[in-house]
This record gives structure tokens, C-alpha cells and sequence, in this order.
């Protein structure tokens, strides 16, 4: 008996320490002004100029005023409107081509700090931010302005603060993204004096902004808290008055979260509960458009040619591009999308990615290609499987030996294709393995761990490889001038290695009013030199042909192979009204109310 | 103390400064063996950004002329320098918090395992073949193949989830509860089938029967003498448990969004960030040879037939 009874006492005791020890603010009551999400673990950074990221770039948004911001009409569709600036003025052409824009800042505009937001404080901010030797990701975001420069620390932005309420900034050409720059984070202002301390940005204490928000607290990898900045001009609109911004990565942990109530918004969720949520959560399981493109790279120096094939040069760079289209012809995207990654995305048949807009404000995929009977630049639909298999077996037997009682192909160098460790990469992989041993073509897995895959895939050590890009703004300029030989991201290896003496491309631009013409060039003849052409374009209808004829050219080459374009998935309570997100994967929590 | 005692610590501490040393010269080459980078992502960035980086840092440097660097910070400034990639923040500082969460939720979650485990194991061991120890045994053998996460999974699911009673999200107060549960079942688990064993052991010598040959109480015989005795196995376990469950547990961190310091361990090596990874090796190093070394003094404690030497 005593032992029951100690053995009760000691129960008893353990369960006290267990409930003592969890005292603190226990869980969150969700009142109708303040909403608990989760975006993503804890960010990076939120300092404005270091950011490079969806999740920190929401949080700036709501902490900062820049010039201009992303705001939704009443008809559900998205402009970008003057912040901090009275209006978005028009620029004025200079006689030697420049752009000058002259801002005058909206009185009221304060620090929460109390102090005033002066001109000043954003030409320290963009010189700052558009300066290579910040480190910021993307000062490169900069090039646009007058006076910028890629490598040299040195350089001075051909900006300036005429007086206290008067910006005024120089653009090398007009472009006609101008305002959505000023719309994105790294353009928002800082003030010298706070940012001189390194750590400023980690720490409420020390963070100073300007936006609707002021940063509350920062539980570090916990929870981030923002509330409403009483001061803002525009606080009368804002109808949420604390937004908490938990950090999770954990997918299966967000999705208790949301199921249980605690967290209104979650923008992960578990990719083999995707079509089990599609059918439980209707009205609260969200696929929308984002401007990206899921693809499949190949090493442009990798020898895919029978071991026989007596082809060399040019000769041998136009059948490997043609082989590597066959290849992607066999591949059907529909059960990828179906099947695997089931997130409502769709087939992609170009590389520069949906809801990128074109010249005349329609879809710039849509305009892609040359045929007449599909989008793009082979068709995508369902009917089609069979043909394009047709045609890829046809034009692969040019090349190789054929066992026409198999089926297969006898003498298709084995490749490996390379993928960062992720299920979902992963079940893609093993699709396309799957599609290409079915005509007798051996591709070997290799999975790498993120940072040595990205190491890997820069440096050119593979032959096929899991690839994906997502958009920094609207223009399709940012996936077309990431193939030039000198870019960071150049991970098919244009113009490096043996490639940089492949003299089998032609560019012709005479009939859009440029001298350009080269025949036989090599990449950096031909598509660098088109990327600078369509940088320096001002005319905008000639730069959006210009582009697609970039787009055609990378095409052509059969080094990128389309797999979908990417669509942003989250869940969002129903009870949540005045939400909106933009292209770019921004998520708006100013103007929200919620309705029990 | 005596001074046998005295040597054998200062020894031990020495030998214990010595693996820590080479723990960092290990984890200090190998790391930068490794590929990758912690400037790299999906965008790349410019090769002068890269370079600005690496100088501010100090990566531009020889790795012989980092690691002398390194040392001399850590033990001239206990300095373990600013982390790469939560950008503005110092290793300590994000070590230090971490730890903070983690010792919080270990030392409860050990304390609990430790208590119960010990209790249940007793009972089992007095109720020998009885209903009793029968239940405890089959529920501690279910706890201890269990591996945390489908605990975990399973409590989630059913507390937090379907009855609603927790919060999913450990970063809370209420929400520390069901990481402490899924944290402290293996170990209680495993303490009680120990003690049980020990126990029935420590009951089956001669001197509890003498004890109970000359009409000593049981209770006595069970706190004066078997239970006692019958720790020392359990002790062994304790330190590298609490070593184990103090320094985060990543799987239950990861499960229910705790910020303890085994995310931090894990996420550090997936960035290359540099510092993060070293800080953390060191600090986790550091306290599994402490713990073992407190295990080794209080064996003494508990059992003075043991000489340390």
C-alpha cells in the first residue's frame, strides 16, 4: 500500500513540475485584430538591402514604406501605387539617353523612431543597397540606375536628395519595370545612423522603420511580432492590428497548426497531403500563379553522341540540341503535375515561366514559339503524348541504333541525373528515369545534399540536373540574362569549357534596326551580345522581340527542358477576409479582418 | 576528497580539454573539405559579391591562418564569432538561446523519465509476475521501440489536433508540454526496465536476506538498501542521457517547431554556416565529456567500493 501511495505522491509531483514549467503566454487567442501565420522558419535577415527571400520580403513589406507598393483594387487585380512618394511621376529623357524620375516625398512620412523620413535617408539607402560591397543578393537589382556598377565598390549611383522632401534618380535607359523596382524591399529606405550598427536588424530594440508596422518582438527562430504603427499616414486602412509571424519549416507542423486553429495562414503544406487537403479544405487550400519555372538543365559540354558518331563542332552541338529536344519530347508533363507534384501547376512548354507579361500586356508564353497549333514551343496537351513520342523515336533513330522488336535505343550513353535531396525532386527524377528506360536510355540517380548540389551544379560536374526559377519582378529579362557565359547562374555551362569555341550559332537582328549580324558566331558572340542589346533597349516593343528571340535562341539549344510552371500553395482560413498576395509570393496582412 | 580522487578529476579534465581540442580540429577541416559554400544559393551571386563576403568574413584567408585565428578567439575571448547566415547575430548569442529551450525542455523531460522510470521500475521488480509488472513491462517494451517521431506524430495528432487540448507549436508555454512527453517516454521507459532488473537483482543477494532474517522492515529493506543499490546501473545511463536530451533533440524540435539548439545543430551544417557549425560541435562536445565525467565521480558517490583512477 505505501508504495501506491508514494508512487501516487510522485505523480502527483512529476505532473506539477511538468504543468509548472509551463507557465508563459499559453497559445494565442486569435481576437479579430491580430492573426497568427507561419511563412517559413526563421528569415535570414530583415535588413531591406540583404534580403533575398519571399518570406523576409513579406515582412519588409509590412515594415517599411519604399515608393511605391503592391496594392489591390476593388476588383481583385493588383497595381503598384505611390507609398511614400506623392505619385509616381513620369521620367524625363535626357539628351544623352539617361531617364531622370523626380520623387516628392508625402508629408508625415516618420521613422518609428519619431524622426522624419527625409530624401536623404533614401539615397543612403539605395546607394547602400545597390553597392557590391553591401552583399546584399540583390543589389544587382540596381543595374538600371545610372552610374551603377557589377564589381566595383567604388561606384556612386547617379542618385540624389535635392532637399529634404525631393528624390530625384537617373536611370541609364527608361524601363518599364521602373515602378515595381520601387515596390521591392532592397529599394526601401534605411537611415544611416541605424544601420551602422551591424546587428540592427535582429532586434527590436534596434530596428528602425517606416512602414505600416513596427517590429514588436523577436523570439528568434520562434516568433516573429509586428504591430500596427500608430504614426503611418495611412494607419486609418490598416485593420490588423498584430500580425505573428511563427517560424516553422516543418511542413507536417504547420498543418497542425492550421488544423487545430492556432495559425490563420500556413504557406507550406505537405506535399503527400495535397490531394487529401484539395478535397477536406475547399475553400481554404490555395494554388495561385507564381512567376517560376520547374526545368530539368543539362551540361551543354556533356557528350551525349553514340561512342561511333564522327561528329565534331558545330555539326555535333546542332544534333546534341536536337537529341536533347527529342529527349524532352518524351516526357509527359501532364502526369508529373497529375501524379507527382499535384500542387495545381501547369505543363510548361517554354522556359520563361507564366505570368510574365508581354509588350502589349498579354502573356509573354503565349507568344512564345512559332507554331500556330499550340503555346510554346512543343504541345503540352494530353493528345499529344503519342505524336511527340513519335517524333522523338523518329528523330533520336538519326543519331542512334534502334531495336525495333524492344523498342529501345542499344547505344544511348548512360547519364545520371542529379537532384537535391527532396522527395518530391526525387519521385520527378525517377518519372523522367523511368520515361527515358522505356526507349532504352539509362539514366543513373545521384542525390546530393543542397549546398554541395548547388556547388556541383554551378561548377558543371553532372550531366542532367534538377533545376528551378522563380522571378524577382515582372519582366522576363530575369530568366533570359541568367544564360549569359558570365552569369552566376549559368549552370549549363553557355560559353565555358569546351563550348566557349562552338562557333554554331546565328544571330540576325537587322530587321528590328540593329547592325547585329553574325553567322556561325559562338555563344558569347551571339546571345551575350543580344542580353546587352536588349539591356540597353528603350523601345519597348522591339526589347519584348528581342527577348522572345533570347528565349528562341535558348530553346533551340535543348539545354533546358520545361517541366511546369510553378504555382504558390498555402492554406488560408475562411474566416480570414481582406487577404491578397502578389505575383512574386508576397502575402499581404495589413487589410485583413476575421469573422468567427 | 582524497587526493587519489583529486588527480584522477584533474586527469580527467585535462583529457577532457584534449578531445575537445580535437573534436574542433576535426570539425574544423572536415567542414571546409565538404563542397558548398555559405554564399551559395538557388540565385547566385555575383563573383564580387562572393569575394566582399568571403573578405569580411575572413574565409578569403589560408585555412591553417582560420583555424590559428579561430583558437586563439575561442580561448583567449571565448569568442565563437558572428553566424553567416542568420546575418547580424553572434554564434553565442543563437547557441545561448537555443540551449536555453533545449536545457529547459531536457531537464524536465529527464527529471519526469528519471522519477517515474525509477518508481514504475521498484514496483514492477516488488510485484514481480504480477498484473502489475506484466502492464508496466509491455507498456515501457512499446515505449522503448518506438522511435520519438511516430510518438510525437501520434501525440500531435491526438492532442493537439483532434482534442485540441495543446498547441502544436513547442515555442509556447502549453506547447513545451508534448515535446517534454515525447522527449521523456524512451528514456522513462528504459530507466524502468533498469531499475526493474537491478532490482531484482540487488533482491536476490545475501544481505537482503540476512535484512529480512532479522526481521528488518520491508520498507526499509527496499529504501535503506535494494533501491540504492540498485541505481548504480541507472546512474551509468543518466549521464549520457541527460548529455543526449539536453543538447535537442532534433527530431522533436523539428516535429513540434521547438528553438532548441538541435535545429540549429542540424540547419548550420545544411548552410555552411561556418561558425554556427563549430560553435555548436564545441558547446555539445563540451557537455557530453562533462556529463560522462560527472557519471564517473558520482559512481563513488553511490558506491564507495569504486576507485577512481
Amino acid at each position: 500500500m505505501k508504495i501506491k501511495k508514494m508512487l501516487a505522491m510522485l505523480l502527483a509531483v512529476a505532473m506539477i513540475v511538468s504543468l509548472a514549467a509551463c507557465g508563459g503566454n499559453g497559445g494565442t487567442t486569435a481576437s479579430a485584430t491580430s492573426i497568427a501565420v507561419c511563412l517559413a522558419s526563421e528569415p535570414d535577415t530583415i535588413d531591406p538591402a540583404m534580403n533575398s527571400a519571399v518570406d523576409g520580403a513579406t515582412m519588409l513589406a509590412h515594415l517599411f514604406s519604399g515608393l511605391a507598393k503592391w496594392a489591390q483594387k476593388d476588383d481583385g487585380t493588383l497595381e503598384i501605387v505611390p507609398d511614400a512618394a506623392k505619385e509616381l511621376v513620369e521620367g524625363v529623357e535626357n539628351e544623352d539617353g539617361t531617364v531622370t524620375y523626380t520623387y516628392t516625398l508625402r508629408d508625415g512620412m516618420k521613422w518609428s523612431d519619431g524622426q522624419d523620413v527625409t530624401a536623404g535617408d533614401f539615397a543612403y539607402a539605395w546607394q547602400r543597397a545597390g553597392n557590391v560591397g553591401t552583399g546584399g543578393d540583390y543589389y544587382s537589382m540596381f543595374a538600371v540606375v545610372d552610374g551603377y556598377s557589377e564589381d566595383d565598390p567604388d561606384a556612386k549611383l547617379n542618385i540624389k536628395a535635392i532637399d529634404d522632401k525631393t528624390f530625384e534618380v537617373t536611370l541609364a535607359n527608361a524601363v518599364s519595370y521602373w515602378n515595381e523596382l520601387l515596390a521591392f524591399p532592397v529599394f526601401f529606405p534605411v537611415r544611416e545612423d541605424v544601420v551602422a550598427n551591424d546587428s540592427w536588424a535582429t532586434d527590436p530594440s534596434t530596428y528602425v522603420c517606416n512602414g505600416m508596422y513596427t517590429l514588436d518582438s523577436w523570439d528568434h527562430n520562434s516568433l516573429i511580432t509586428l504591430k500596427k504603427n500608430a504614426n503611418h499616414p495611412d494607419a486609418d486602412e490598416v485593420t490588423m492590428d498584430t500580425i505573428e509571424f511563427y517560424l516553422s519549416d516543418d511542413a507536417n507542423n504547420q498543418l497542425s497548426n492550421f488544423k487545430n486553429g492556432e495559425w490563420l495562414l500556413i504557406d507550406d503544406v505537405p506535399t503527400n497531403e495535397i490531394s487529401v487537403l484539395k478535397t477536406e479544405y475547399p475553400d481554404e487550400f490555395f494554388t495561385v500563379g507564381q512567376i517560376g519555372t520547374y526545368y530539368v538543365c543539362w551540361n551543354i559540354n556533356e557528350d551525349i553522341l553514340p561512342k561511333d558518331s564522327d561528329l565534331t563542332g558545330a555539326e555535333a552541338e546542332a544534333a546534341k540540341a536536337e537529341i536533347r529536344n527529342a529527349v524532352s519530347l518524351l516526357l509527359d508533363r501532364n502526369y508529373i503535375i497529375d501524379e507527382i507534384s499535384q500542387g495545381g501547376e501547369l505543363p510548361a512548354s517554354s522556359f520563361v515561366a507564366m505570368g510574365m507579361t508581354d509588350a502589349d500586356g498579354s502573356q509573354f508564353y503565349e507568344n512564345a514559339g512559332s507554331s500556330d497549333e499550340y503555346v510554346g514551343y512543343y504541345d503540352t496537351s494530353a493528345e499529344a503524348i503519342e505524336s511527340n513520342f513519335k517524333s522523338a523515336v523518329e528523330t533520336l533513330k538519326k543519331y542512334y541504333d534502334y531495336d525495333e522488336a524492344e523498342g529501345k535505343f542499344t547505344n544511348f550513353p548512360s547519364m545520371t541525373y542529379l537532384y537535391n535531396t527532396s522527395e518530391g525532386h526525387k519521385a520527378i527524377g525517377e518519372y523522367i528515369q523511368s520515361a527515358l528506360a522505356n526507349v532504352g536510355i539509362t539514366l543513373n540517380m545521384e542525390n546530393q545534399e543542397w549546398a554541395t548540389f548547388l556547388n556541383t551544379r554551378k561548377a558543371g560536374d553532372y550531366s542532367i540536373a534538377r533545376n528551378g526559377w522563380l522571378a524577382d519582378y515582372n519582366d522576363p529579362i530575369c530568366f533570359l540574362d541568367m544564360w549569359t557565359t558570365a552569369s552566376g547562374n549559368n549552370d549549363v555551362q553557355y560559353g565555358k569549357g569546351d563550348h566557349a569555341d562552338v562557333k554554331a550559332y546565328s544571330l540576325d537582328l537587322t530587321d528590328l534596326g540593329y547592325d547585329t549580324k553574325v553567322e556561325n558566331g559562338t555563344w558569347a558572340e551571339t546571345y551575350d551580345v543580344l542580353i546587352s542589346d536588349i539591356k540597353s533597349c528603350t523601345d519597348t516593343d522591339v526589347r519584348y522581340k528581342l527577348m522572345h528571340r533570347a528565349e528562341d535562341m535558348l530553346m533551340a539549344t535543348g539545354c533546358l527542358t520545361p517541366i511546369y510552371y510553378y504555382t504558390d500553395k498555402y492554406m488560408l482560413s475562411k474566416s480570414v477576409k481582406g487577404f491578397f498576395s502578389n505575383p512574386l509570393g508576397y502575402k499581404y496582412f495589413m487589410y485583413c479582418t476575421i469573422e468567427k | 576528497m582524497n587526493s587519489k580522487t583529486l588527480l584522477y578529476v584533474v586527469k580527467r579534465v585535462l583529457l577532457a580539454l584534449f578531445t575537445v581540442w580535437v573534436v574542433i580540429t576535426v570539425t574544423f577541416f572536415v567542414m571546409h573539405a565538404v563542397p558548398g559554400g555559405p554564399f551559395i544559393g538557388e540565385k547566385a551571386t555575383t563573383p564580387a559579391v562572393q569575394a566582399a563576403m568571403e573578405a569580411k568574413y575572413g574565409l578569403d584567408k589560408p585555412l591553417l591562418e582560420q583555424y590559428g585565428t579561430y583558437l586563439k578567439d575561442i580561448v583567449t575571448k571565448f569568442d565563437f564569432g558572428p553566424s553567416l547566415k542568420q546575418r547580424g547575430r553572434m554564434v553565442i548569442d543563437i547557441i545561448a538561446d537555443g540551449m536555453k529551450t533545449s536545457m529547459k525542455l531536457g531537464l524536465i523531460a529527464a527529471g519526469v523519465a528519471t522519477l517515474i522510470g525509477v518508481v514504475l521500475g521498484a514496483v514492477a521488480a516488488l510485484r514481480r509476475n504480477k498484473v502489475i509488472d506484466r502492464v508496466i513491462m509491455v507498456i515501457t517494451t512499446a515505449f522503448v521501440s518506438m522511435p520519438s517521431f511516430i510518438i510525437g506524430a501520434l501525440l500531435l495528432a491526438l492532442f493537439s489536433v483532434q482534442l485540441r487540448w495543446l498547441p502544436a507549436n513547442g515555442s509556447t508555454g502549453a506547447g513545451l508540454v508534448l515535446p517534454i512527453i515525447t522527449l521523456a517516454l524512451y528514456p522513462m521507459a528504459y530507466i524502468t526496465r533498469l531499475t526493474r532488473s537491478s532490482m531484482l537483482d540487488v533482491l536476490g543477494q545475501d544481505y537482503i536476506r540476512t535484512a529480512k532474517a532479522k526481521g528488518v522492515s520491508g520498507a526499509r529493506i527496499i529504501f535503506g538498501h535494494a533501491l540504492k543499490n540498485s541505481l548504480i546501473p541507472v546512474l551509468t545511463y543518466l549521464g549520457p542521457m541527460l548529455a543526449y536530451i539536453v543538447t535537442g533533440s532534433l527530431v522533436v524540435e523539428q516535429i513540434f517547431a521547438v528553438p532548441g539548439i538541435g535545429r540549429q545543430f542540424v540547419s548550420s551544417i545544411t548552410n555552411r554556416d561556418y561558425p554556427m557549425i563549430m560553435g555548436t560541435t564545441i558547446i555539445l562536445a563540451a557537455l557530453i565529456v562533462i556529463m560522462n565525467l560527472v557519471t564517473d565521480i558520482l559512481y563513488k558517490v553511490v558506491d564507495p567500493r569504486i576507485t577512481l583512477e
